[in-house]
């Protein structure tokens, strides 16, 4: 069934539900931004890129805000069913999640503070390679958002098995590098916490993932396998 | 800690009836191959359906879908239109209330009908709801206070009336003209109850006490109900019907025909959207 948002009698309710569609856009726009610059910040060990970082997650949490807002305002006179009673769930669950990504990428940026040592050197190169597989499912999830394509949102929530072994790799490789050097410890704990971050990203995209395919198919399908979701579409 | 997981609180859950294979016990009504004309004009196309018994079942769509010409269908109201011709069968146990044997004052006792506006008659509460039992020839006075008493509880009226059961109907407000209507139609305690419009003639707070009281009265009868109001339908069924142009187009249970329809008419029109 296609979900055309702006064919309503109301035209004040098409309005409302583009309007508000297009800020979530806005916002994963930025929430992109956010975690490209904290990974450029980590490449080029740039500190006033990670201070911006900070300084802008005061706006993705102002959008998550506002956007909850208009969603609760649309359900009050609204009242709405069906697909647009999805869509906007699907929103205010996606925009948390987005929100968390921003808080994640703000983590992330953090490591660009340090210096390292040429050996850790290494260590930051494989930690953006993760950020650049990570970067590209947050902006294919929001694609798919954009599209409203199940499809689209199913092959990112597929991804993220790519980034959970990665993760796995990533940390044992850390761990040998503490085994080895002690004295690296507190310095690599927040290399450590930054992986962890972009793992966390990972599975909010898809999160995400399974928002859309929720407005689209209106099927629930979290907690479930990959083979049984793949059934569903 | 929490060693046992939460238990979901399942008063409020509804239990999904699988409506297409219903089992005899648990049907109120069947509608079987139901046509309808009004002269040349057919306004009921191959009506299929089984009305849960105990539940209550909304009919919503467009002005002129045939939602309360269906309602009508269910206690032969359609017989008093001249050019009505009906095909097709509604079983209520098992037999076609269409059948030439049936005696229809019977039936419309059985099935009791509520409409759009309030029509109590010009006489004391009292009196309007012992109307039914007084044509049946019962005099018995304590019989008869006791049925007012029960019904106007059961229509959620009692407190508000006790005190003055022999003033004029008339000197009530709407929302309680109607719940004196529904306690009217359950004193002489019909089976099925139908509902055509119920509400929309009162204000908001009338309507959501007679929407409780609608959840109240499923308890013992089986209650269908027409609504203009997608909201209340939503609100107030257990299964609701979706037709369109004579057509039943949709017919599932309620939370999911709200959440999650399957056919693209039913979706267009609970989103308020152009066909």
């Amino acid at each position: 069934m296609e979900h055309n948002i702006n064919k309503h009698i109301s035209g004040r309710f098409n309005e409302e539900l583009e309007n508000v569609r297009n800020h979530v856009l806005s916002m994963g726009g930025l929430v992109e931004q956010q975690l490209n610059l904290a990974l450029e910040a980590i490449a080029e060990n740039d500190a006033d890129k990670a201070r911006k970082v900070a300084e802008n997650d005061i706006r993705v949490n102002a959008m998550e805000m506002q956007i909850d807002e208009e969603c609760t305002r649309i359900i009050a006179k609204r009242q709405p069913a069906a697909s647009d009673l999805r869509l906007v769930v699907a929103i205010s669950k996606t925009i948390a999640d987005l929100e968390r990504i921003g808080d994640e990428s703000e983590r992330i940026a953090k490591v660009a503070l340090d210096s390292f040592t040429k050996d850790q050197q290494d260590l930051l190169v494989n930690v953006e390679n993760m950020g650049r597989q990570v970067s590209k499912m947050l902006h294919d999830v929001l694609d798919s958002f954009a599209r409203m394509d199940a499809r689209r949102a199913f092959e990112v929530h597929k991804e993220d098995v790519k980034i959970d072994r990665e993760y796995e790799a990533l940390t044992r490789q850390i761990m040998t590098y503490m085994m080895e050097d002690p004295r690296s410890i507190p310095k690599i704990m927040d290399l450590i916490w930054s992986v962890r971050s972009l793992e966390r990203i990972g599975d909010r995209c898809q999160n995400i993932a399974e928002y859309v395919i929720y407005f689209v198919n209106g099927k629930d399908i979290r907690h479930i396998s990959q083979a049984d979701i793949e059934k569903t579409l | 800690m929490i060693t046992v997981a939460p238990q979901v609180n399942q008063a409020n859950s509804q239990t999904k009836f699988d409506l297409e294979n219903l089992s005899p016990e648990l049907t109120a009504l069947e509608i079987k191959n139901l046509d309808l004309y009004y002269g040349d004009k057919q306004a009921l196309k191959d009506i299929n359906m089984k009305i849960p018994k105990g539940q209550v079942t909304a009919f919503i769509g467009p002005s002129g879908c045939g939602k309360s010409t269906l309602l009508r269908c269910i206690n032969r109201m359609n017989d008093l239109v001249d050019s009505c011709r009906v095909e097709g069968q509604i079983n209520l146990h098992g037999e076609n209330i269409y059948d030439k044997r049936v005696d229809v004052a019977a039936l419309r006792r059985n099935v009791g009908m509520v409409f759009q506006r309030p029509n109590p008659f010009p006489k004391s509460i009292y009196e309007n709801v012992v109307y039914g039992l007084r044509l049946q020839g019962i005099k018995d006075k304590r019989k008869l206070d006791e049925v007012v008493e029960r019904s106007l509880r059961g229509a959620a009226l009692w407190d508000e009336v006790k005190d003055r059961l022999h003033d004029s109907a008339f000197g009530l407000s709407g929302g309680q003209q109607q719940r004196l209507v529904i306690a009217r139609s359950i004193a002489i305690e019909p089976e099925v109850l139908l509902l055509d419009e119920p509400t929309s003639a009162l204000d908001p707070i009338s309507t959501l006490v007679i929407e409780e009281l609608i959840n109240d009265l499923k308890n013992k009868y089986t209650v269908v109900i027409v609504t203009h109001n997608m909201q209340q339908a939503a609100r107030v069924s257990d299964q609701t019907a979706f037709m369109y142009m004579g057509e039943l187009i949709e017919y599932s249970d309620t939370n999911t025909l709200f959440t999650t329809p399957v056919k693209k008419k039913t979706e267009d029109y609970i989103t308020g959207r152009y066909g």
